[in-house]
């Protein structure tokens, strides 16, 4: 029980459970359980994408592509669903995963083999597979009366009166915490990013490592690319542009440090849900829309500051205090 | 025989790291790997361990030879090594770290985390060591560390325990409890091949030695036929007394001195002086506070109270440029990483820190620098072919000497050396020796910092031993015995 | 005196490898191949009217080589940009003097800049972090000052700066461009201040042990990168003459992709104003090229995307084929 739940993550959720009563004297209306449940359907593409981006981070590194490659998962996905509207479901996010895993291999060969640096290689790929849209779709967008109605289906299942999405975020959740802490590949992850010269001493395999983590990152950002035409029933070339830095700032509020081996799973979801929490309480406490990218980025800004000085390792105690 | 290597050669860019060097491990044996700095020891723990890759040469483990191409291959061909340099995990737990790549796993492949623990508390308390498995690693000392090292190398249950330095930091009450240790796995039908600069401590719980000098095989044997005397002589190459040269200055007035340094959990009443033309050494374990005392004096750190007196007033160090202003320059222990910058040049590197004075109107003046290049070249004979070469490229020697050059062309008064000799070959050791004695000659005052007795004996005039971040004593290297300062600098007197 | 020369012997095939001069037959053959497929490109006119489409980057892209051969990055620099707008349309619907206007919205990129260099140094975290806060803090900014609402009207100087000539030929902004990127090159490569951001982008740690005051060089750096991208907000309002939140968006990338094409290494430490020129003159010659092809916009994304990858990419591939046939 000490292990899942960490000091820091103990904070944060009392952070979130505190912002929600503030909210909620504000407008009672925000803390009814459809409400809540609404937020939790909002967030769940960020959790998702989270849990994800942290894998990459853990390794030191970063995936700036994964909102370009969600963009072009689902238009590609959509654009066939036009064609071939009697496919089934459950094959065109197959082919969602396909494709973004596709994209995530791409852009591990490229820091891994080509040893262009991740930020380089994932800021070029931001602009090419945002690029590609355009490309395959001649900057058309994709309605939702063109979508088959199954394609549209799933996102609106409810079960316990909680969405798909939510519950697809908590099946996510449990896979990556059980690959993080229960598998050899997930610890792996940590000492990588821990120590990467102890890491040689040990045998793991830096660049498999880096190609699977980016894998991964493109499997999940193929799914949402599902997920979010289905859940917005639109395609089109803008589509959650600018969003890889909501993700970020999702992990580095939720405590995974960006230098790498550090940071729970748990943290990761609070951290979602903490910007999930905000994005949506901010118009329930009439706060205008255009004060959320500024206030997302103070707490970003915030979040990094505490947790630098926090995790700013002691100082090696030399002397017995005397 | 356990393992046997032949002929084992490697080159680095042209520099020979091992030349057709021989080496045989028995069984059951505590074998001494023996060598100055940049002898070739490490590269060929390296070869064992999977690291680099023998240029030639073949390796026989049980008497079948084996290519071991990557580390993960020499884990379970049973070697295992405890590394100088924590190769550890700050974040993660002591047990973690002892599984660290072999996690133990459940039928259904998942990480036996209870078994794992368990196992890890039952090999602690076998070791007698008080150690929690769910500590984490930055929690622990380095002697804590070392257990957990050997813990290691029991859970992979390697047949070769490779130790490289494992006492340089240790306490003597807990370098004793290491032997235990060591003796106990020797027992167990386990080799090790025991790195170590402490020659006393080598014939004590060896049985074989080996020695390498720049890279060569100088002489195997068992223990019993050589003596200490022998062994100094092999690993130097020279007659023992040749090493320092002695320096006749006459020492006059004192023109520094520390008051009452403190900093919070570092170091606690510092006082000491330091006068004109002398050479101060400072003794103690890795870790005792040397390095952090000589980092607060040269204003990378600030220390919460204490002053420094210099020529008879007070000065005010806050950041590293009040302290080579004034004539106070600090040369690290970390070369590559602190002192000097590798893909810049080595003209870049020597006037890296007089560019004021190599321009004007901040516009560089490039005959200036090459003039004190060259001087400081022919000052410190550093080896270069051409003024653009990269830093990077020179051997560690050279590295040293131009580290060295680009402080002597501040023109400092006090010259604050770090394990100055800390990896490099013996020659250009003895050439750093020699040129401390012309400095000190020419009116500089240096305070040395030095892990290596020898060398503290053999060059200063006074040495300042610390323990746990305590000035234990200031002796005169005269009237000092090294079992007195050994003694003292772990905590015994 | 010893007889150590400066350099190794001169060698004709040295220069092929240089990064610079492989940037430059990239852009004589862009250029050839251009005025090959379009008769429109060597146009003079055409050709000058083309520098609008990067001047204002290519100004900050000055700034942002220093800091990223510091061992830093900015990509708070388009966000900047749109508080600088912001700030700029403000004060002249305030009626403010045409001076004070260009003062005050100097001032507010050198202000924005200075917080980017002040977190980072007094809490030491790595600058992508803060700039990614940054970047969204910015944006946030401006929409939350301007809404859905736009500013149209800018002193007379600020709209001829952005769309004028200097003697009916030369636009301003790339004549700034041209005279900042000259004295940018002098300072890098012929002062100690160069020397020094050099040092610190090779060391950082080894330069502080050396007396060089890293932070405040760092400080500066990132001071002068907002300076400038409020500069290059100047000419850009001016050349809209519209301001919307959204202005300049993505541009980071596109700055960031002009410094490391021109081979500056992403990690810091090595790199030239040149290769920077000579890259920024590749990326606007490209998009002129393939504009007048009527290839939209998103084919040079995607060009300037997969060039940035296989500039850094194929050098390295090669060399790593090369050590394994060793």
């Amino acid at each position: 029980m000490k292990k899942f739940l960490t000091n820091r993550d103990f904070i944060l959720f009392a952070i979130i459970m505190i912002g929600l009563v503030a909210v909620g004297f504000a407008n009672p209306l925000f803390v009814t359980p459809s409400s809540i449940s609404d937020v939790l359907t909002d967030t769940s593409i960020l959790i998702i994408l989270a849990l994800s981006q942290m894998i990459v981070i853990l390794i030191r590194a970063i995936d700036l592509s994964v909102a370009s490659n969600l963009a072009l998962s689902g238009m590609l996905i959509s654009l066939l669903s036009t064609v071939h509207p009697e496919l089934p479901v459950y094959y065109f996010i197959a082919l969602s995963c396909v494709i973004g895993t596709v994209l995530g291999v791409l852009n591990g060969v490229s820091i891994a083999i080509l040893k262009v640096p991740f930020i380089v290689t994932t800021l070029g790929t931001l602009s090419i597979y945002r690029g590609l849209i355009y490309f395959v779709s001649d900057g058309k967008q994709v309605y939702s009366n063109e979508f088959s109605k199954d394609f549209l289906a799933l996102i609106h299942y409810k079960f316990l009166s909680l969405s798909f999405l939510f519950w697809l975020a908590v099946a996510v959740f449990i896979i990556i915490y059980i690959l993080l802490n229960h598998t050899r590949f997930g610890r792996n992850l940590y000492s990588l990013g821990g120590n990467p010269d102890a890491a040689k001493y040990i045998g793991i395999n830096e660049n498999k490592y880096i190609i699977l983590a980016y894998s991964i990152s493109g499997f999940f950002a193929g799914l949402c690319g599902y997920l979010w035409v289905a859940r917005y029933s639109v395609a089109s070339t803008q589509i959650a542009i600018g969003f890889e830095l909501t993700v970020i700032s999702a992990c580095v509020v939720g405590g995974i440090s960006v230098m790498g081996g550090v940071g729970t799973v748990l943290g990761c979801v609070l951290g979602a849900l903490l910007i999930g929490l905000i994005r949506n309480a901010l118009p329930a406490v009439d706060i205008s829309q255009f004060w959320q990218l500024a206030i997302s980025g103070a707490i970003i800004l915030i979040a990094i500051i505490i947790n630098t000085k926090t995790e700013q390792r002691k100082e090696k105690t030399i002397m017995v205090e005397n | 025989m356990k393992l046997e290597l032949k002929n084992i050669s490697k080159n680095f860019h042209g520099v020979k790291a091992l030349q057709n060097v021989d080496f045989q491990l028995k069984d059951n044996s505590i074998h001494a790997l023996l060598g100055e700095n940049g002898a070739g020891k490490s590269t060929l723990v390296k070869i064992l361990c999977g690291v680099y890759q023998p240029d030639s040469g073949s390796i026989h483990l049980n008497n079948q030879e084996q290519t071991i191409s990557d580390p993960a291959i020499s884990l379970s061909l049973g070697i295992s090594a405890i590394h100088q340099e924590s190769v550890m995990f700050d974040e993660l737990t002591v047990t973690e770290n002892i599984f660290i790549g072999n996690h133990l796993t459940k039928s259904n492949r998942l990480i036996d985390w209870t078994l794992m623990e368990s196992k890890t508390k039952q090999l602690l308390e076998e070791l007698e060591a008080n150690i929690e498995p769910n500590e984490k690693i930055k929690d622990l000392s380095i002697a804590q560390r070392h257990i957990v090292q050997i813990s290691r190398s029991l859970i992979h249950d390697a047949d070769i325990v490779i130790m490289d330095e494992p006492t340089a930091s240790l306490s003597q009450k807990e370098i004793n409890e290491l032997y235990t240790i060591i003796r106990n796995l020797k027992k167990q039908n386990k080799s090790i091949i025991f790195i170590s600069h402490k020659l006393d401590e080598v014939m004590e719980v060896c049985d074989d030695f080996t020695v390498l000098r720049d890279g060569e095989l100088i002489k195997s044997d068992i223990i019993t036929n050589t003596d200490k005397d022998q062994l100094i002589t092999h690993m130097a190459g020279r007659e023992v007394n040749q090493i320092f040269p002695k320096n006749n200055v006459t020492i006059e007035n004192e023109i520094f001195q520390v008051r009452d340094f403190y900093k919070k959990t570092q170091f606690k009443d510092i006082n000491f002086n330091l006068r004109k033309k002398e050479i101060l050494g400072f003794y103690g374990l890795v870790g005792s506070g040397r390095t952090e005392i000589m980092k607060s004096i040269f204003g990378i750190t600030k220390p919460d109270e204490g002053d420094i007196h210099f020529k008879d007033q007070k000065i005010n160090i806050a950041k590293p440029s009040d302290a080579i202003n004034q004539g106070i320059v600090y040369l690290s222990e970390e070369r590559q990483q602190l002192g000097m910058t590798g893909l810049m040049s080595v003209k870049d590197n020597i006037n890296m820190a007089i560019m004021e004075r190599n321009s004007q109107f901040y516009i560089m003046d490039t005959l200036k620098e090459i003039k004190n290049a060259s001087a400081m070249q022919e000052k410190l004979n550093i080896k270069v072919s051409y003024w653009s070469q990269l830093t990077q490229s020179l051997s560690g020697g050279n590295q040293q000497k131009t580290v060295i050059a680009k402080w002597l062309s501040t023109k400092p008064e006090v010259l604050i050396l770090d394990e100055p000799t800390k990896g490099i070959d013996v020659r250009s050791k003895s050439a750093v020796h020699e040129f401390m004695g012309e400095l000190v000659g020419e009116g500089m005052s240096i305070i040395m910092i030095s892990s290596e007795l020898p060398e503290i004996l053999g060059m200063c005039d006074r040495v300042v031993v610390m323990y746990k971040g305590l000035i234990k004593e200031i002796l005169n290297v005269k009237n000092a015995s090294s079992e007195q300062i050994v003694k003292l600098a772990s905590g015994e007197s | 005196m010893s007889m150590i020369p400066e350099k190794p012997p001169f060698k004709l095939l040295d220069i092929l490898y240089k990064k610079e001069f492989i940037l430059f037959v990239v852009l004589v053959s862009i250029l050839i191949i251009n005025s090959n497929i379009s008769p429109y490109f060597l146009d003079l006119y055409n050709l000058i009217d083309s520098t609008f489409l990067f001047s204002e980057k290519a100004i900050i892209a000055l700034t942002m080589t220093f800091v990223i051969i510091a061992r830093q990055i900015d990509l708070s620099v388009a966000s900047i940009i749109a508080v600088s707008s912001c700030v700029l349309g403000y004060t002249t619907s305030l009626g403010y003097d045409t001076w004070l206007v260009i003062s005050l919205t100097l001032l507010s990129g050198g202000i924005c800049g200075a917080f980017n260099g002040a977190i980072i140094t007094k809490f030491a975290i790595p600058s992508i972090i803060v700039t990614i806060g940054t970047m969204s803090l910015f944006r946030g900014l401006a929409y939350s000052f301007l809404e859905d609402s736009y500013y149209n009207k800018f002193p007379k100087l600020v709209s001829n700066l952005g769309g004028g000539y200097l003697f009916g030929y030369i636009p301003y902004a790339f004549l700034t461009f041209i005279i900042l990127a000259i004295i940018f090159a002098f300072i890098l490569h012929k002062t100690s201040v160069g020397k020094k951001i050099y040092s610190i982008g090779n060391n950082p740690d080894a330069a502080q042990y050396t007396g060089i005051a890293v932070d405040k060089y760092t400080f500066v750096l990132f001071t002068l990168n907002g300076l400038f991208s409020a500069l290059a907000a100047i000419f850009l309002s001016g050349r809209l003459s519209s301001v919307r939140p959204n202005i300049a968006f993505g541009w980071e990338l596109e700055i960031i992709t002009m410094v490391v094409l021109g081979g500056v290494y992403i990690y810091g430490g090595s790199g030239s104003i040149l290769g920077v020129v000579i890259s920024i003159f590749i990326l606007g010659m490209l998009s002129f090229g393939l504009g007048l092809l009527n290839v939209p916009g998103v084919g040079i994304i995607i060009f300037t995307g997969l060039l940035l990858i296989l500039s850094i990419g194929f050098p390295s591939f090669i060399q790593t084929l090369r050590r394994k046939n060793e």
